[in-house]
């Protein structure tokens, strides 16, 4: 294994009519790390990753891969590179075992045994012999990680992995991705979900409008974090919106649902959640709206980030 | 899956030998595990009987059609007809089953991501999906006229034919001569392969690729019976598929042939060039 960068992206830019998806961003994955892209869509996240596998070429910038570029070395830059953008898509005519098989052939062949190997990694061994068109999207996505690991990957590349999987589907899985990367593989993760990437990777850049918003690690993110909202319902919530006004750096509002969303700092709020119960107001429901790396997310997607926050790559 | 075992095992690999080879076996393995494309080599095979026994028992032959006049009586003639209707919309039809599919259908199924990420390059893909479809036009047609000839002269019987210049044309010879007529149209079938493989590239759409060719012809042949179109006639591919006209005459005569030929290869040249240089300079945005 050589020193080289997994991926070194640098002023990566792309335009599609009059949108730029993509805009001078630059990612560098190190060998042996789990790395997050997140963004909301249309974030240009996958418009990255199809550059990164040449199924789009950008307009401007120097992409390589484990040192190879796509105008130097073709396809050989997918050497050791395996993934699946979006959903995977197989032939709906054709059986599991049969789609591997035939993809297999594009990879030069595979040795002898590997496809049942991967087919038990991702627990697709009693349905292998079934059309695709028949598999559910839990399946699909299932065999498209099979599929990639059957290039026997040193970069594995998934886009939304757990995108349109039910609770037990993306329980499974974020455990396989996780598997994945403590087996020393390098990951890079796209993803629009901030506890998805905090739970997997070391490293992620947040993608907002085709620019990067933040990059570094989930420790920096995790210390740049605000304090979360919290969601309150009272038996009386005009009374405890009304107590609110006693209490500096406590902000209370209303929720669409009639209740009030609190934010502040942790202490702060929870002396005002204490006044509230000791003025006789009983608590229906006190929750964390969303965690404070997701307030982080949302801030930095939704609302820009300020110029200290920002950083370059 | 969590409770299945670890990551198979990795290693570093040099890059696999994946290119045109490995496209074409995918492409094959793929057509072959398609029904359509079943069906359609088996209606090649067995269409031609129903429709020669139809023609053969007419009481009044279509004697106003090249080969018509003897058609109920001489299953050469009557194989000849038959060609001649092929060669209007039939031909076109078949090879576009596929030639205009094998592109677009990636678009449909959203796999040209699944693909591309492997280890074979687009010129490898251009290259396999283009003889894969050139080489099913291919053997549909000779599955085709194999039939239809055998079948004709089972049918119609085995006898001397008259050429169209009223000479007798002996059996053994005429065996030859008609089966030469069918094979010849494989030049314009493989340039209607191209025009199918530019508009499935093109449109990415199945339907556009599999029916255009089919309509494409019959303009063509429209364009080449109007009056004033006389100089545009021989650089249209479906004027060489009548090209086989100059075998069954006396002397024979093979320039409608040679120029069909010159004028198939220039339209698989440009329609297939053009195709490359869409999907090469293609964005996969999608599927």
């Amino acid at each position: 294994m050589t020193s080289a960068l997994a991926v070194d992206a640098e002023g990566i830019t792309k335009t599609f009519g009059a949108v730029r998806a993509v805009d001078g961003i630059s990612i560098r994955v190190a060998q042996g790390e789990v790395y997050g892209v997140l963004g909301p869509n249309g974030a240009g996240k996958t418009t990255f990753l199809r550059m990164l596998f040449g199924l789009i070429r950008p307009d401007a910038g120097r992409l390589k891969v484990f040192d190879r570029t796509w105008a130097h070395d073709g396809t050989a830059v997918l050497t050791g590179v395996a993934g699946f953008i979006e959903a995977p898509r197989f032939y709906p005519y054709l059986t599991g075992r049969q789609n591997l098989e035939s993809l297999a052939r594009l990879d030069g062949g595979v040795r002898r045994g590997l496809i049942e190997e991967v087919l038990h990694t991702v627990d697709l061994t009693d349905r292998a012999d079934r059309k695709v068109g028949g598999y559910s999207y839990g399946m699909r996505q299932r065999l498209g990680v099979a599929a990639s690991l059957l290039r026997e990957p040193r970069l594995l590349v998934l886009d939304e992995p757990a995108n349109g999987l039910d609770p037990a589907g993306i329980r499974d899985m974020r455990a396989l991705v996780k598997r994945l990367a403590d087996s020393g593989l390098t990951v890079l993760l796209s993803s629009h979900n901030m506890e998805e990437v905090e739970e997997i990777c070391d490293n992620v850049t947040i993608m907002k409008k085709g620019s990067v918003a933040f990059h570094g690690s989930i420790a920096d993110l995790r210390a740049m974090a605000p304090d979360p909202g919290h969601l309150l319902d009272t038996v009386d919530n005009a009374r405890a919106l009304t107590l609110a006004r006693a209490h500096d750096g406590v902000s209370v509002t209303d929720d669409e649902t009639g209740a009030l969303i609190v934010s502040g700092r942790t202490q702060v709020v929870a002396a005002y959640v204490t006044d509230v119960v000791a003025a006789g107001i009983q608590l229906r429901q006190f929750t964390p709206t969303e965690t404070p790396l997701e307030a982080l997310f949302f801030m930095l997607t939704d609302t820009g980030t300020e110029p200290g926050q920002e950083a370059s790559i | 899956m969590s409770t299945t075992t670890s990551a198979p095992h990795r290693k570093t690999v040099a890059a696999p030998r994946a290119g045109f080879g490995s496209a074409l076996g995918f492409e094959l393995r793929k057509l072959r595990s398609q029904m359509r494309t079943k069906a359609v080599l088996v209606g090649a095979l067995i269409a031609p009987i129903p429709i020669a026994l139809a023609i053969h028992s007419q009481g009044n032959p279509p004697k106003d059609t090249l080969f018509g006049r003897y058609a109920t009586t001489n299953g050469f003639s009557l194989a000849l007809l038959i060609l001649g209707y092929a060669g209007q919309w039939v031909l076109p039809l078949l090879t576009a089953i596929v030639a205009g599919d094998i592109f677009a259908s990636e678009d449909h199924h959203g796999t040209w991501k699944t693909i591309l990420t492997r280890s074979v390059s687009r010129s490898s893909f251009f290259a396999a999906k283009a003889v894969t479809a050139m080489g099913f036009a291919v053997a549909v047609l000779v599955v085709l006229a194999a039939s239809t000839t055998v079948f004709s002269v089972l049918i119609g019987g085995q006898s001397p034919l008259i050429g169209l210049t009223g000479q007798l044309i002996p059996v053994h010879e005429a065996w030859r001569l008609v089966s030469a007529s069918w094979l010849s149209t494989i030049p314009p079938t493989i340039a209607f392969t191209g025009v199918a493989v530019l508009l499935s590239v093109w449109s990415r759409n199945v339907a556009v690729g599999v029916a255009t060719p089919v309509v494409i012809g019959m303009v063509m042949q429209l364009i080449g019976s109007m009056g004033g179109a006389e100089t545009l006639r021989p650089y249209l591919p479906t004027t060489a598929y009548e090209a086989w006209h100059g075998f069954l005459a006396a002397p024979a005569f093979a320039g409608p042939f040679i120029t069909g030929l010159i004028t198939s290869a220039v339209w698989t040249a440009l329609t297939l060039g053009i195709s490359w240089t869409i999907l090469r300079r293609r964005d996969i945005t999608g599927g």
